[in-house]
């Protein structure tokens, strides 16, 4: 409890901090939101031209592409020091720093960076939810709101331990480190549409090694009541739970790693 | 005076082979989103075809894919240069300013793709029809294609210039350059093929299409499928050559007016 008290300080100091330069904070938020609204755009034109993705109306697919969207830009904007500054704090050897003080690292590089910029992302990502579920007629229940907070909150979980895998080739100092966009960036990418729709190998990838489809795509289908390959209801509360699986063995295999850092010393 | 030039693009060419190990990975994790898109558009087609042909949108994909990087890189050293001041040093020199940021803008982007461009290809050539890329519609057509592709690589680089002008005014333009490049992203086919915008907007899509940025990569990409007719290439190169021409107007004056009222910035 008292790390999760530590963390929050954390974030409100560093949004104090972000929020020093007002007229470049709401450039840059301005920014975010165009470009997330441009990819919004691309779904509007696809379903446009092509009116349905097999049995997937364009109320579900704005549906779809909202809980991605908000998953993935809510891990980014609060996980910001995983998603964005651990490769820098390696190379500066500021990670050195951290495993001096009486707190686990993965909690001290959590505490160190926010990305508030993200939440025009997370706007859009909302109101494609709202304009997905309206248009598909969701009738909300409060085992549905559930469904949707669990798969969100677990959601997160998964994508920060995608971002982990990154973090331990540089503390291996692999090259190639990009090649772990593919999971991270290209999840977002692919699973911004229902899984059913691609082609077996990219189907099992994005089950079993990176489980978005099980995370967010099963409780989604679920309350869009068109249940993905016809799985029974208490599935879309199960099968989530694969996201913090997959966090807990990935920060499992950065815990080994971190045995093996080596400052570089500057 | 072209000499000088040329060395610039030499030097900045050497200077990106340097770095070919970090494009593997790079050009891997493009390769999967090619893919991850093609998937998308078969699952499209497969529930409504269009008068497009499938293939012809692969191939789309894949040239868009293997050419992106012509759209993004940039000259870091120059944006650092303009925020420190060290751009005096340029000032120095027997140059004109821009010749010499634009020959070496040019060199980042013409290898920076050609490396990603090659292996690239060569995979989506290996893949089978309706995954990957199709052979051009004729042998005039390619070369009409190639040459329209260096017209939309001079173009680019012309525009990075007018975005670098506008910097120099305003140092801090990373607000301003996200959107310009999402613009650019949306109207040059990247996000979404143009051949593929609503149906119902005939004369949005013509205007897009005479758009400086459909002159980057659609317009090459439409000869080399054969969906602009060879007949209509002279045309659509003409079209190209008149952008990039304009376009440098713009960005020489734009230079030479900030070359007055330049103040550097101390430190």
């Amino acid at each position: 409890m008292d790390t999760l008290k530590l963390y929050w300080k954390s974030m409100g100091i560093l949004l104090k901090s972000q929020l020093q330069y007002p007229a470049s904070f709401i450039m840059q938020t301005l920014a975010q939101l165009v470009m997330e609204g441009g990819e919004l755009l691309a779904v509007i034109l696809i379903v446009d031209r092509f009116d349905s993705l097999n049995q997937w109306m364009p109320g579900d697919l704005y549906f779809f592409f909202g809980i991605m969207s908000v998953t993935f830009y809510l891990t980014e904007f609060l996980g910001r020091g995983v998603t964005g500054a651990f490769p820098g704090m390696v190379r500066s050897g500021q990670l050195d720093t951290l495993l001096l003080r009486p707190r686990g690292v993965l909690t001290q590089v959590l505490c160190s960076a926010i990305d508030p910029r993200r939440i025009a992302c997370i706007a859009v990502g909302t109101a494609a939810l709202i304009l997905g579920s309206n248009m598909a007629g969701v009738e909300w229940t409060p085992l549905k709101a559930l469904a949707l907070t669990e798969a969100i909150l677990l959601g997160t979980l998964l994508v920060l331990g995608l971002f982990l895998i990154e973090a331990v080739l540089c503390i291996h100092s692999v090259k190639s480190v990009e090649l772990t966009n593919a999971l991270t960036y290209g999840g977002r990418s692919a699973c911004q549409y229902p899984i059913d729709i691609f082609p077996r190998p990219l189907r099992m990838l994005f089950t079993v090694v990176a489980p978005f489809a099980l995370t967010l795509h099963v409780p989604a289908a679920y309350i869009l009541g068109k249940p993905l390959y016809g799985w029974p209801a208490w599935t879309a509360f199960v099968t989530p739970l694969a996201g913090a699986a997959a966090f807990w063995i990935l920060y499992a295999v950065f815990q080994k790693a971190m045995k093996f850092y080596r400052s570089t010393g500057s | 005076m072209m000499k000088a030039y040329l060395s610039a693009f030499r030097m900045r060419w050497k200077m990106e082979l340097q770095y070919r190990g970090a494009v593997v990975g790079g050009v891997i994790c493009q390769m999967f989103f090619g893919l991850i898109l093609i998937a998308l558009y078969r699952a499209l087609y497969a529930g409504k075809p269009q008068t497009m042909p499938l293939s012809s949108v692969t191939t789309y994909v894949w040239l868009q894919q293997a050419f992106f990087r012509m759209l993004l890189a940039s000259d870091a050293d120059l944006l650092d240069k303009i925020r420190t001041g060290n751009i005096a040093y340029d000032l120095c020199r027997p140059l004109q300013l821009y010749g010499y940021y634009y020959s070496r803008v040019m060199a980042q982007k013409l290898l920076g793709s050609l490396l990603r461009a090659a292996p690239m290809l060569l995979f989506a050539a290996l893949l089978p029809e309706g995954w990957g890329i199709r052979l051009p519609a004729s042998l005039p057509a390619f070369c009409a294609a190639v040459l329209g592709l260096f017209l939309g690589l001079l173009c680019m680089c012309a525009l990075e210039n007018v975005t670098m002008g506008f910097t120099m005014r305003t140092l801090d333009s990373r607000g301003m350059q996200a959107m310009l490049n999402l613009l650019m992203m949306i109207l040059c086919g990247n996000i979404l093929p143009l051949t593929l915008f609503p149906e119902s907007w005939q004369k949005v899509q013509k205007v897009i299409t005479a758009l400086p940025y459909a002159q980057l990569l659609d317009a090459p990409i439409r000869l080399y499928t054969g969906e602009r007719a060879l007949s209509a290439a002279p045309a659509a190169l003409l079209l190209q050559a008149a952008w990039t021409a304009a376009i440098v107007g713009l960005g020489l004056l734009l230079w030479r007016s900030n070359q007055k009222r330049l103040i550097l910035q101390g430190g």
